[in-house]
């Protein structure tokens, strides 16, 4: 199988840098998920995996081989696009069969090639028929089917997932997760969802303007965010941010409550010579509650609004200038008055420092 | 009785559509007729008009007359049934020349302006609208100039078939800057996925053209087709003046019947077989490509 390794590649186009000198090596039988909101170069470093698109700098290896000047097709990749881009005037079946009759395999083997990855996709009673006659999701694998028949060796997915709707995005993804491991296939998956990143990934690249701001694991990029952006864009409400002063007995003032920080974070505070500081907590790390809880971080804020989600409650609540969202137990959530003096109360040991001049995360500053 | 009650924003689609047909068949009465007559008159032994109908009969005699070359009844024939082929055929000519040479080259262009990066792509598209509104007659004393020096290095014996190339090229030409244009709208549409997902299945850009890219754009194509097919079947002024005398399509035999006095010489049912004839292929060749203008389907990509 292969691994892919891109190797300081940089894609302008004019004046717009849209990938921006980027290392990266993806591992042999992973599913790697490209995350970003829209813009930020992950599709554009997927068509330079693909070879849709040249480096304006850089070199790109599948394996030790350089594939910089490698056409798409020698390349040997699958690439499920956005919009499936099947072909419409033809049927299902010579959809899928087009690569393999491009490679002039004789007939009985492009035969048995399609029905078996269309039996593999569940598509089989659909060859006769043309893409127009078929559902989002049908189109979807029709897409799925066309990039596996030729045994690609990496396998490219371009937001597969985003034209279909809530529910069988939920469903397809699943699917997609099985089959990739199934098939042990290198799989390069663009998304801007973060919860479609975190259910799939083997591990997760979050890419925004060109660079990519962290790489790890869906646990390490929940978890332990690199930079504010990684913090704000994970999750559903995504971190709380919170700005603070050091004071000189080493503690941490932010809206009249003080918090002392863990020793290893006092002394980075103090190399780093910090004034001020950026803390995040996730929404599920915090409790709001009329009076303050005992052992936790406890600032005082209005309850602005709880939108009931069924099990648990979005609560908003203002705290001076920072606006927190929390997530908690629907029940103990509607016991409490809109608009009422509330605490709330995070669990210090959760909570990330952030330098607020290079917004990265103090852990992954060098001590 | 309670009122009807109907939803605000809905239009009555059937009523909507019935009065849009009796507005559409109103329109077009004046049309219909003359054509009905027209053509009626073809097979009967005078022009129909009011006054005369009950005097009416029906006749192949002026189809026959003029396939012999005849004018009228009793004259003698001006043109050999020959001739009378030979215009046909030498309509055909120009009408499938006109056509192939435009939708070959405004398709080529159409994908060039729709796909490619040039200098000067966008200065050269607003052209095309441009040169569309110049008429042809404006350019003719610059294209006959441009004919008669071509036209001296070449052989005396192949000038006619230079004549012949010359008015399809020329007219063509006419045509090719709004076909350009309507070819690129219709490339346009075609998402660059479809063209990127052929490449990668290992298709050489030539292959992806041929088989993903024209085969989207055949709507297109048929439009362009029988836009230009029209245009040089019509072609009057430009086969006139560039066409021998000697070499006429039904248009310039149509309308030198019609010219020059020679409308009280000749018998008109005669002329009315003859602008039958003249309408024929003409319907016949867009009921066959009607059907490929109206499909479109770019489904299977969504966006």
């Amino acid at each position: 199988m292969v691994s892919i390794r891109l190797d300081k590649v940089t894609k302008r186009f004019g004046k717009v840098v849209a990938v921006n000198n980027v290392d990266l090596e993806i591992e042999d039988g992973k599913l790697y998920v490209l995350l970003g909101p829209s813009g930020g170069g992950k599709t554009t470093t997927l068509y330079l995996i693909a070879g849709i698109y040249k480096p304006t700098s850089g070199r790109i290896y599948f394996n030790e081989k350089d594939v910089t000047d490698l056409t798409p097709a020698e390349r040997n990749v699958g690439l499920v696009f956005q919009n499936y881009a099947l072909y419409p005037h033809m049927k299902v079946y010579d959809n899928i069969a087009f690569p393999l009759r491009l490679r002039k395999e004789p007939k009985s083997k492009i035969d048995s090639k399609v029905h078996e990855v269309a039996k593999f996709l569940r598509i089989e009673n659909l060859l006769d028929r043309y893409p127009h006659q078929l559902s989002g999701g049908q189109q979807q694998r029709v897409a799925l089917a066309r990039a596996l028949v030729k045994e690609p060796s990496v396998l490219l997915l371009d937001e597969p997932l985003s034209n279909l709707d809530a529910l069988l995005r939920v469903y397809i993804r699943a699917e997609l997760k099985r089959m990739q491991q199934d098939l042990g296939i290198t799989s390069v998956y663009v998304t801007h969802d973060q919860s479609e990143a975190l259910a799939i990934a083997d591990k997760i690249v979050v890419i925004n303007k060109g660079v990519i701001q962290q790489e790890g694991t869906p646990e390490q990029i929940y978890e332990n965010p690199r930079n504010v952006f990684v913090a704000t864009f994970i999750g559903n409400p995504p971190m709380n941010i919170v700005k603070g002063t050091v004071l000189e007995d080493g503690t941490i003032e932010t809206t009249g409550s003080r918090l002392t920080p863990p020793p290893a974070v006092l002394e980075k505070i103090k190399r780093l010579k910090l004034k001020n500081i950026l803390m995040a907590f996730r929404p599920e790390n915090a409790v709001v509650s009329e009076h303050p809880i005992e052992g936790r971080f406890s600032p005082m804020g209005d309850l602005f609004e709880v939108e009931p989600l069924g099990r648990d409650a979005v609560v908003t609540v203002t705290v001076g200038e920072f606006v927190i969202k929390v997530v908690m137990p629907t029940r103990e959530a509607m016991q409490l008055r809109i608009g009422s003096k509330v605490y709330v109360n995070i669990d210090p040991s959760t909570i990330k420092y952030f330098d607020p001049n290079t917004e990265l995360n103090l852990e992954y500053i060098e001590a | 009785m309670m009122p009807e009650t109907t939803d605000v924003e809905t239009i009555n689609r059937r009523r909507m559509n019935l009065a849009l047909g009796i507005v559409v068949l109103i329109a077009s009465i004046p049309i219909l007729v003359t054509y009905f007559i027209l053509m009626a008159s073809s097979f009967t032994n005078q022009m129909i008009t009011g006054s005369m109908v009950g005097q009416l009969t029906f006749t192949l005699r002026n189809w026959i007359l003029f396939f012999e070359g005849k004018l009228t009844v009793a004259s003698a024939a001006v043109y050999s049934m020959w001739d009378i082929l030979r215009y046909i055929l030498n309509t055909f000519i120009v009408a499938f020349g006109v056509m192939l040479v435009t939708t070959a080259l405004a398709t080529m262009a159409g994908y060039a302006c729709s796909r490619m990066k040039f200098r000067g792509r966008k200065f050269l598209i607003q052209l095309l609208i441009l040169l569309h509104a110049f008429p042809g007659v404006s350019l003719i004393i610059a294209v006959y100039a441009l004919y008669i020096f071509s036209k001296g290095p070449i052989p005396s014996q192949w000038w006619t078939l230079y004549a012949f190339i010359y008015v399809i090229v020329a007219r063509a030409a006419l045509e090719i800057p709004m076909d350009i244009w309507i070819m690129k709208g219709f490339f346009d549409k075609v998402p660059w996925e479809v063209e990127w997902s052929a490449l990668i299945d290992g298709a050489s850009r030539i292959k992806v053209w041929k088989d993903i890219i024209l085969p989207l754009v055949k709507p297109g194509i048929a439009a362009v087709a029988i836009f230009s097919f029209i245009a040089g079947w019509g072609a009057l002024i430009y086969v006139l003046v560039f066409l021998p005398p000697t070499e006429k399509t039904l248009a310039t035999y149509i309308a030198g019947l019609l010219a020059g006095g020679s409308l009280e010489v000749v018998h008109l049912p005669v002329v009315a077989a003859a602008g039958t004839l003249y309408l024929l292929p003409t319907l016949i060749f867009f009921s066959f490509v009607r059907r490929y203008m109206l499909q479109t389907s770019l489904s299977g990509i969504k966006g």
